[in-house]
């Protein structure tokens, strides 16, 4: 079927309306991470260069080290998310809990309640504790914070596991533990490595609870991006944010592999 | 099998405990917070003196929140019933393609692209001058609850669009072939055929979405000035300026409060449903 | 590309950092520049007289909110009874700099540095009511005043009642921050208070008296109309940025902030500034160590290091444009006359002297910031 071509136009116009919208701000990040000297009445940057680019990643700079933190917190927190959450999930997925849908819920509830309030006193807890302003304290709310990515994919990643291949193994005389580590475990490792990236991803990008629990030793890049954008230096913080979105961007890109549609289709049982 | 179900308790046991430490008990301190008098006992005054000082803002904050979760369900709906629905080969990949990119974009990322992309004389109003399409004086700064419900929409629409594609995806094509085959337009293909099917889905996209937006922080205070502005705004500055947990507190059960009227309405639809 | 070089130096600076011996923690309230200033300056520079020191400088954020942070962790860590406590050296507002003295949480350190009787100024003794002699030395005075473009401002206003026919006559060409963000929108709240409230002697020395806030409400009522012809801005940097993309016309800025920004080509060069009648708040940030602090000896030689003229020639008035935190003359000689004249360019020392006037004393500056939020802001 031939489209008149206004059709056509019409379409390839809103397309081109759309992608502006939705490319339009981030290529205005790129933008002002190449900008040296930029105001009024250019359009465009008066000069550019790379100097922030220098200033940002030179060794005595603060963003260097934010970076490492954020790292470092991420794989903590991944670390401790996924030892809570795959016994938790294997449970949720395996075993018969008393008061299953319960147990669920309340894995669902800090998505359903805004944080501001919870990460306000969970920082004056924490003042008691001697917990803010440490490493310890942010990556224990970073981990709460994304249990429910990671109890939720787990538990669907092992209800996914076809149960014959672990019967077949308990069968040839493997015990119970075996059967887990070399059955069990390895066929869901997908869905895990799936959840860790999760995690990881939503604890380089925290900034709320880290605002409250963090500041002032903890520097992490969104909280780096923060200042810099609120002090007025937004080279510093396009740039920051371009760091920010090079491990968001690859895991968009790879996700696939990850996720299989069986996996995602158990998610929530 | 009181042994397995005891084995079963045990491996969820420390998901739970770091759950109820890190945020039940936090969430009923909160309330606590709230409800406290200086003097020991309970009272509303915290709630009050809230309402005094932000009333307007929590007005706006709902305002807010409600407009952007209508748009980005009508986004989601224009873009997943596309991507479902239609039938220009370039335009589907170019669309699936292109609407994911602000999906894994962090809010504080997004806010810092807004902050100078919608500015007066930022990227979108200079292209739109350079194109012709207004005049460089008529350029209008979108730096105001606009551009807070922008930015949502463009970080939280993704999101939603995701969903409900995976969802349409999923419903029996047969329906819209032989809504199809009867001559129907796609568009009513859409709303009366493929829609209802995929409601619950849209259901839960928007309330996870309202939630959210309710709960970001680096939105309202990079992209907006402070007056009025988001609850979220309120809270963060009555504790780092006076420290006055009881009143912040109180702004937060409010916040709550927001959702539980979201979710009220959402269970009600859902048991209206079940009953039908 | 040059970045191969500066990965393998980062490389190589990480590993060089376990080397030395102490680290002296200094934590800073205020806008970015002030943890640059650290950061960038005064660290380096100490490390060179000290070797073996590492000088760790962390922000805690603008305005006194950031303040706020550092009084809640040092509260915490006495409260808790913590033998040493994390920061070595703090820069803070006035108002937190009162109640942290007033808690015993600073040591009185003045009297045993050299530089300690380089400052005279009432500002050494007094934070806005508060005894803090011999607790605090002034890092350097800054003011507030409003910056224009004089290409897009013929007739700019000479006082804040000239400021509101100017503003009824060119709406949405103003813009200030609120009271939430950014102290330079306080500053130009506090001072339409003393313009208009009356008492302003009071509120600026005490004693404090709580029916003064009754006067209030007609120049609050005032205030409200106003902003709504105004452009409310996110922050310091928020005025400063809305200035630069014209947007507004005109707002309130922090002297030092502004010439830095022009410095750094983030301001168009023909911008000016202008003190208005009768006058706004400008407000010292100071040095201080806390009582317990790891390495206080360290600290005290930081801090004199910090105030001497040498450093307040080159770092504080050169490079940074703030007024100095020691008395002017004893940076005779340090400095040469260029330097001196610019930041004298707009605002003339004698209208420095006539209308720059410290905030006012802290119960007043709470009641105002309160009054705000309940009868402007709502």
């Amino acid at each position: 079927m031939t489209r008149a071509l206004p059709g056509m136009a019409l379409r390839a116009l809103l397309l081109a309306a759309l992608a502006f919208a939705i490319i339009g701000p981030l290529a205005n990040l790129a933008l002002w991470s190449f900008a040296e000297r930029w105001y009024f009445p250019f359009k465009l940057p008066v000069s550019w260069g790379l100097r922030y680019w220098e200033v940002v990643f030179r060794p005595t700079g603060v963003a260097m080290a934010s970076l490492a933190t954020s790292i470092s917190i991420a794989l903590l927190t991944v670390v401790v998310a996924l030892a809570v959450s795959i016994p938790a999930g294997y449970a949720l997925a395996r075993l018969r809990l008393p008061l299953r849908a319960l147990i669920m819920i309340i894995f669902l509830l800090p998505q359903a309640f805004p944080g501001v309030a919870v990460y306000i006193n969970v920082a004056r807890i924490f003042y008691g504790l001697g917990l803010t302003g440490t490493i310890a304290g942010v990556v224990i709310v970073h981990a709460a914070h994304a249990l429910v990515y990671s109890v939720w994919i787990t538990s669907a990643a092992f209800a996914a596991i076809d149960r014959d291949l672990e019967f077949a193994a308990r069968n040839i005389g493997a015990s119970a533990l075996r059967v887990f580590f070399t059955v069990t475990l390895p066929l869901a490792a997908p869905g895990i490595i799936a959840s860790a990236i999760f995690v990881f991803l939503e604890s380089l990008d925290e900034f709320t609870g880290t605002f409250f629990v963090g500041v002032p030793n903890v520097s992490t890049l969104p909280l780096l991006l923060y200042s810099a954008s609120m002090g007025g230096n937004y080279q510093i913080a396009s740039i920051t944010a371009l760091i920010l979105l090079v491990p968001s961007i690859l895991f968009m890109l790879f996700v696939e592999r990850f996720l299989k549609a069986d996996v995602l289709s158990k998610v929530g049982r | 099998m009181p042994a397995r179900r005891l084995l079963g308790l045990l491996f969820v046991a420390p998901a739970l405990a770091l759950v109820s430490a890190l945020f039940l008990y936090p969430l009923a301190l909160s309330i606590a917070s709230a409800l406290a008098r200086p003097d020991g006992g309970i009272g509303l005054e915290n709630f009050a003196k809230a309402l005094e000082l932000y009333s307007g803002d929590m007005v706006y904050t709902i305002f807010i929140v409600a407009a952007s979760t209508v748009l980005i369900g009508l986004v989601a709906i224009a873009i997943a019933g596309y991507l479902t629905i239609g039938e220009t080969p370039w335009l589907l990949t170019g669309l699936a393609w292109l609407y994911r990119w602000p999906l894994f974009v962090p809010f504080i990322v997004a806010a810092q692209c807004m902050r100078t992309f919608l500015a007066k004389n930022g990227l979108a109003n200079n292209t739109l001058v350079a194109s012709g399409l207004i005049d460089a004086a008529d350029t209008v700064s979108l730096l105001d609850w606009r551009g807070v419900i922008i930015t949502f929409v463009w970080k939280q629409a993704p999101f939603v669009t995701l969903l409900l594609a995976g969802a349409m995806a999923a419903i029996d094509r047969a329906t819209i072939e032989a809504a199809r085959n009867l001559g129907a337009r796609r568009l009513r293909c859409l709303i009366e055929i493929v829609l209802p099917q995929v409601a619950p889905t849209l259901m839960v996209g928007l309330i996870l979405s309202f939630v959210t937006m309710l709960s970001v922080l680096s939105v309202p205070m990079m992209v907006a000035g402070s007056q009025p502005t988001m609850l979220t705004v309120d809270m963060a500055f009555r504790i780092n300026a006076y420290g006055d947990y009881p009143v912040a507190n109180a702004l937060g059960v409010i916040s709550y409060l927001m959702t539980a009227v979201v979710a009220w309405i959402y269970l009600r639809q859902a048991m209206r449903e079940r009953d039908t | 590309m040059r970045m191969y070089p500066i990965v393998l130096a980062a490389a190589l600076g990480l590993c060089a950092a376990p080397a030395s011996a102490q680290t002296l923690n200094v934590a800073s309230a205020g806008d970015q520049n002030m943890v640059d200033y650290v950061r960038d300056y005064l660290g380096p520079l100490f490390e060179k007289t000290h070797p073996g020191v590492k000088v760790v400088a962390v922000g805690t954020g603008p305005g006194d909110a950031g303040s706020q942070k550092i009084y809640e962790k040092l509260a915490a860590e006495k409260a808790a009874g913590v033998p040493t406590w994390d920061f070595d050296v703090v820069v803070i507002h006035q108002k937190m700099a009162g109640q942290m003295v007033g808690e015993q949480l600073l040591a009185k350190y003045r009297d045993r540095i050299d530089t300690g009787r380089l400052v005279t100024r009432d500002t050494a003794a007094n934070a806005l009511g508060a005894d803090v002699a011999g607790y605090v030395m002034p890092m350097f005075h800054s003011q507030t005043a409003l910056a224009y473009n004089p290409d897009l401002i013929k007739d700019v206003p000479e006082s804040y009642s000239a400021l509101i026919d100017w503003v009824k006559r060119n709406p949405k060409k103003f813009g200030y921050n609120g009271i939430k963000g950014g102290m330079s929108g306080v500053a130009f709240v506090a001072g339409w208070v003393y313009a208009f409230g009356g008492g302003a002697d009071q509120m600026m020395k005490g004693p404090y008296d709580t029916t003064t806030k009754a006067a209030w409400d007609k120049p609050l009522a005032d205030l409200k109309d106003f902003n709504k012809s105004v452009v409310i801005t996110p922050g310091n940097a928020g005025t400063l940025d809305m200035l630069n993309r014209g947007e507004i016309a005109i707002g309130p800025v922090w002297v030092d902030m502004f010439y830095t920004w022009m410095a750094e080509g983030k301001l168009p060069p023909n911008m000016r500034l202008k003190l208005i009648a009768p006058g706004m708040p400008g407000q010292p940030m100071y040095y201080a160590t806390p009582a317990k602090a790891a390495n206080g000896k360290l600290a005290e030689e930081f801090i004199a290091m910090a105030t001497s003229p040498e450093v307040q020639a080159e770092g504080i008035v050169k490079r940074f444009n703030w007024y100095p935190g020691i008395d002017a003359k004893y940076l005779e000689g340090k400095l040469d006359q260029a330097a001196w004249q610019k930041l004298f360019a707009d605002i003339s020392p004698d209208e420095l002297a006539s209308k720059g006037e410290p905030f006012p004393i802290a119960p007043y500056f709470n009641d105002i910031l309160e009054a705000y939020e309940r009868k402007v802001a709502n």
